[in-house]
């Protein structure tokens, strides 16, 4: 069980977050979602130990950092081969080839396992960050906007290839988007921030098709189920 | 400068001693100089840029402080530390090549290390989260991280290198321009100025500027066949 109490994050003087009580329960798949601004990035960054609140507390439930997998909103392409970045992640695993290779598989990258992967287009470079965060087996899985500059061939390809894996590792997962289609497709829960609180949070049909909050209900005012 | 650079030409090839001496103490102190200043101010500038530690910003703030060192005021320190009543000088480095190194290195370490910086200060946030993502070690992050400053290396390095081979100011005081052991191409272009000759004071500059242009090829050379 993840759990943050009265937590508070500030940049300088201003309030980015401020949640006062939030709890994700283990194999859970919550997807953040709200404008810009909002704190969706920073709560991510925050379960990943990227960043510390300044105040609060936040439980990991003894989860070590091998066993959280953080996909960033700009995931850095290495100067190295696209398979080379994917075994990045199995650092003291056997067999790093061939799971670098089937997870390359799965977002369709396979072609370009050799190719160098500072060379590789925004939205390519995006399923090369996919693979290489789900090449093993993580507890908890965060992923900030993972279909970010994919086209929709690929968004489709990147969203099966997360749902299998949620599907056989049981993992929890937490990503952001701005697509509530994608929030609907991926999650069970969803947690709607506005200005860094918590806006609304519920099962996700329940706040994507009859949100109560006015500020969730102006998110949602132009998308169509 | 059709006659300077037929005069240079003809130097080159004449074998000149006089000359040979300069072109080869320029280039041992040059490279003696931009190596060791690279390998001082590389690792600390990529230290500078990546990690988080007290004190960080006002290294940063030193470093380019010392970026702007005038070359006169820093062969002046040398030259007091090392005169015959300075406090080194028992290492006897103060009219020797290698004194003249001393001092190259004391003004190119901060240029290297702010270049490197500069350079990898944008990147080092994006590689730091996406390396934290992964699970990566510290020191794993930090061996990727000096794998993405290639090309700022190789930027540094000739930024060091040209600096070393242009400066005039502090070999002169350190160095004392003797003919056949310190005189340097700028210390000697600066000689026979003086002394009227500006057809060999030209010469010599140009070169000066063949060599900055074949140090510079071989590094795009070098660079293409790394694909960096």
């Amino acid at each position: 069980m993840i759990e943050l109490t009265n937590i508070q994050k500030r940049y300088g003087s201003r309030v980015v977050l401020d949640l006062p009580a939030l709890t994700i329960a283990p194999g859970e798949r919550l997807a953040l979602i709200g404008p810009n601004g909002s704190g969706k990035s920073t709560l991510l960054r925050l379960l990943a130990g990227v960043i510390c609140a300044e105040e609060g507390t936040l439980r990991l439930d003894g989860l070590s950092r091998a066993e959280i997998g953080y996909l960033p909103q700009h995931p850095y392409a290495f100067d190295l081969s696209v398979q080379k970045n994917v075994e990045l992640a199995l650092a003291g695993e056997q067999e790093k080839t061939r799971k670098a290779q089937a997870a390359l598989e799965r977002v369709g990258l396979l072609h370009l396992c050799k190719a160098r992967a500072n060379r590789l287009s925004g939205g390519e470079t995006q399923r090369m960050a996919i693979a290489r965060v789900l090449v093993r087996p993580r507890k908890l899985l965060l992923l900030d906007e993972p279909t970010a500059s994919a086209d929709i061939q690929a968004i489709e390809l990147i969203e099966n290839a997360i749902h299998a894996y949620a599907q056989e590792t049981g993992c929890t997962l937490v990503f952001s988007s701005h697509a509530p289609s994608q929030a609907m497709r991926l999650s069970t829960r969803v947690l709607a921030l506005d200005g860094g609180t918590i806006g609304e949070l519920g099962e996700t049909e329940q706040v994507l098709q009859t949100p109560q909050v006015e500020s969730t209900q102006a998110f949602l005012k132009n998308w169509k189920i | 400068m059709d006659s300077a650079l037929e005069r240079a030409l003809r130097l080159l090839v004449s074998g000149d001693p006089l000359l040979v001496s300069i072109i080869v103490v320029t280039l041992k102190m040059t490279l003696f100089s931009s190596c060791t200043a690279l390998l001082l101010g590389a690792p600390y500038g990529v230290l500078l840029a990546s990690a988080r530690f007290p004190g960080r910003r006002v290294l940063i703030l030193l470093n380019r402080t010392l970026m702007g060192l005038p070359p006169v005021v820093c062969g002046l320190l040398c030259y007091m530390l090392f005169s015959g009543v300075g406090p080194l000088r028992a290492l006897k480095l103060l009219f020797t090549v290698a004194g003249m190194v001393v001092a190259q290195v004391l003004l190119i370490s901060p240029i290297v290390a702010g270049s490197m910086e500069t350079a990898l200060s944008p990147l080092v946030g994006n590689i730091r989260e996406s390396a934290r993502g992964l699970g990566l070690s510290r020191g794993k992050t930090f061996l990727l991280t000096l794998n993405e400053s290639k090309y700022a290396l190789v930027s540094s390095y000739l930024l060091g290198f040209g600096r070393a081979m242009a400066e005039v100011g502090a070999v002169s005081m350190v160095g004392g321009a003797i003919a056949y052991k310190t005189n340097v191409m700028t210390t000697a272009i600066m000689m026979y100025t003086n002394m009227g000759d500006f057809s060999y004071a030209l010469a010599l500059g140009v070169l000066l500027l063949i060599i900055s242009l074949a140090v510079n090829v071989l590094a795009h050379l070098l660079q293409r066949s790394v694909g960096i």
